[in-house]
């Protein structure tokens, strides 16, 4: 079906002695029940970061539900009102940063499990990859 | 809701030379990047041989989203619904966060062509593809509807023709562009849509600040003043509940925020980089610069607002006439006594804006016919020349629909483009979350779940938008369901609904098949895959024999 004839032919080698893939790919995913320490590390990077979004995305509106006055009768920046300024500029770039929070995250949990995207890199041999970082 | 199409405009209608010499131009270069990177390969026309970086990606993912409805429409609901309008800034921003923690990576490994071809393979199911590719169509046809609206109201004003000829117009140069350029054309000329339609709608907010002596370097933060006087005009433009509740506030905004996770056109960007942390920067990057127009739209409403109430609006600008609030952009420009050239690269770039989404779902759509209705359904052994075939045509047969429906579209440009968030969060986000994080979701689940998130987001659109507009009746047809399941936010009770749908069913039927269980381990592993594979075929790779 997917006939990809541009594939690698070093694939299957590269694949087939990785240990660790083996082992992933018996373990079961479930978002509640991370089986790896990778998938642990992972959902906890994203669970924490998960709540600071929904807090920075839902909350200021909801504060609005509970403080109206604070919310809308606060001026900032010689006229904003308080509710507006934080949804309008305030909630994007949270996002924002949480996102770059985020990804930067994952790139040490790679460096910690001595993961490199680099293309080329063989990938059979992990202590390589683990011994001299600094590969390319 | 408003009158979406109106005669008398406050726009400047009239044929202007150089503005249509710069969108004249634009489309030239358009074409000209598409013909230099004209693909005839499928591999290359669908996800540009998997070989795009990360600000460029960035760029791409900016210029895919960034339609007519950010460019022309959320100005335009901000300054006519007030604080209502920011749930469509929140939304449309954030949950790229979403996206990236949960999806972005893993669509990557998973590494096929196109949103059906992920339900069809996790799900184990050609039905199931056969949904999600109608799905596909579906949402490619409603939120080109809202294109189609914008292209028409910026004609106006560039070319002087009526709407009407300008929708026709406009549409058949999309469809022309779309069918000679493949995906890789299309990735490039996003980074240069981006590009310009990024500097046009800053340049004009920057220009009017300047103009009108309002602000200096960062309008964003410097508008509070003309945001305080626009309030004391219209008091309802920062009253935070004027316009809808607070329920209606947070389901809009949830609503949009999971159509963002599951809008096929999104999701086959993160198919084109070469590797799943290029997928994440590329994310954070695309946020970065949809951000940028982000900010500027509430300073937009406040500004285009004042000036407005000064002229044509008499005094008031939130009971605006709905074409002018779709144009408030461009209106803004004009209304600053801007040099011609520079209002007319405002309406450019909005051109722009529509036109690179438009490609960015026309194309989906048209992988979706060719590749996973024709060729998985239909005809397994079809011909890359049939595909092609079929690929075009669909663009050209839905090209046209969007044009009939766009020439008297039912609702304002935002609120189309919203609709077509709440098909995807109400159908794809919870399939596309379950398959990915719950390896026992099986393919009953899926397809019951899908079915579900059909019946209540076609439903919620059909009760308050579709069946008004076209009986002639105002109101909803069941009023009272209308304001719990606006048809643009039935997300908020669709995706709860969905997924318990899905977790029921998928309990109560056979687990999926072990290799199914393996692709989506393989799509969580941290192993790195080379630039080509998907996690089919490393799942099958490192498989027991028995497997397969």
């Amino acid at each position: 079906m997917s006939d990809n004839t541009t594939r690698d032919s070093t694939d299957a080698a590269a694949t087939d002695g990785g240990v660790k893939t083996e082992q992933y790919l018996d373990k079961e995913i479930n978002l509640f029940k991370p089986a790896t320490p990778f998938m642990r590390d992972n959902l906890r990077a994203m669970w924490g970061l998960f709540a600071l979004w929904a807090i920075v995305v839902f909350g200021p509106t909801t504060a609005v539900l509970i403080a109206p006055d604070v919310m809308t009768g606060t001026e900032v920046l010689g006229g904003f009102p308080l509710h507006f300024f934080i949804t309008a500029v305030v909630t994007p770039l949270g996002a924002l940063v949480l996102s770059a929070v985020y990804a930067y995250q994952r790139d040490r949990l790679d460096t910690k499990y001595g993961i490199s995207h680099e293309d080329d890199v063989e990938t059979d041999s992990s202590e390589t990859v683990a011994a001299d970082g600094g590969d390319r | 809701m408003m009158d979406p199409v109106v005669l008398d405009s406050a726009l400047d209608i009239g044929f202007k030379t150089v503005p249509t010499l710069i969108l004249v131009g634009m489309l030239a270069l358009f074409l000209g990047v598409g013909y230099f990177f004209r693909v005839a390969a499928v591999d290359e026309l669908w996800v540009a041989g998997r070989s795009i970086g990360s600000v460029e990606n960035g760029m791409a993912i900016g210029a895919n989203w960034m339609s007519a409805a950010s460019y022309l429409g959320v100005a335009g609901l901000i300054a006519t619904i007030g604080y209502f309008g920011l749930a469509y800034v929140v939304g449309w921003t954030t949950g790229y966060f979403i996206l990236l923690i949960f999806m972005a990576a893993q669509f990557r490994r998973f590494g096929k062509y196109t949103a059906p071809d992920f339900v069809g393979d996790r799900f184990y199911s050609d039905w199931a593809r056969g949904i999600a590719a109608f799905t596909t169509l579906v949402i490619a046809f409603v939120y080109a509807v809202g294109q189609a609206s914008g292209m028409g109201l910026m004609s106006q004003y560039i070319f002087g023709v009526s709407y009407e000829t300008g929708v026709i117009l406009l549409m058949a140069v999309t469809i022309g562009y779309v069918a000679l350029s493949g995906m890789l054309g299309t990735t490039k000329n996003m980074a240069i849509q981006y590009i310009i339609l990024i500097i046009a709608f800053t340049l004009g907010l920057y220009a009017t600040g300047w103009a009108q002596g309002w602000s200096l370097a960062v309008p964003y933060l410097e508008a509070g003043p003309q945001v305080a006087e626009a309030a004391s005009l219209e008091a309802q433009l920062v009253e935070p509940f004027a316009f809808t509740s607070y329920y209606g506030w947070i389901a809009l905004t949830f609503s949009l925020i999971v159509g963002t996770c599951g809008l096929p056109h999104v999701l086959v960007r993160f198919y084109t980089v070469d590797n799943e942390r290029t997928a994440r920067w590329s994310t954070v990057w695309g946020l970065f610069f949809i951000c940028l127009l982000y900010w500027g739209t509430a300073t937009y409403a406040a500004f285009g607002g004042l000036l407005y109430a000064d002229g044509p609006g008499d005094g008031s600008f939130m009971d605006m006439p709905g074409g002018d609030a779709d144009s408030i952009v461009l209106l803004t420009a004009q209304l600053a006594e801007l040099p011609e050239w520079l209002v007319g690269l405002v309406a450019a770039g909005a051109v722009a804006a529509a036109l690179a989404t438009t490609a960015g779902l026309f194309i989906t759509a048209s992988s979706a016919a060719a590749h996973d209705i024709y060729t998985n359904l239909y005809k397994e052994n079809a011909t890359q020349r049939e595909q092609l075939i079929v690929g075009r045509s669909t663009i050209l047969g839905i090209g046209i629909l969007t044009t009939i429906i766009g020439l008297n579209p039912p609702a304002l440009i935002g609120e189309l483009v919203a609709m077509s968030f709440a098909i995807a969060g109400s159908i794809f986000f919870p399939v596309f979350f379950l398959g990915l994080w719950w390896e026992k979701t099986t393919r009953e689940g899926a397809i019951a779940g899908m079915l579900v998130g059909m019946v209540i987001s076609f439903g919620a659109i059909l009760n308050d938008t579709a069946i008004p507009m076209y009986t002639g009746v105002e109101t909803a047809v069941i009023p009272e369901v209308a304001a719990y399941l606006p048809g643009t936010a039935s997300a908020l009770i669709g995706v709860p609904v969905v997924f318990a749908v899905i977790i029921v069913v998928s309990l109560l039927t056979e687990e999926p098949p072990e290799d199914v269980k393996r692709l989506v381990r393989q799509c969580h592993s941290p192993e790195p895959m080379h630039q080509m594979d998907s996690a089919e075929d490393v799942a099958a790779d490192g498989g027991s024999p028995a497997d397969d």
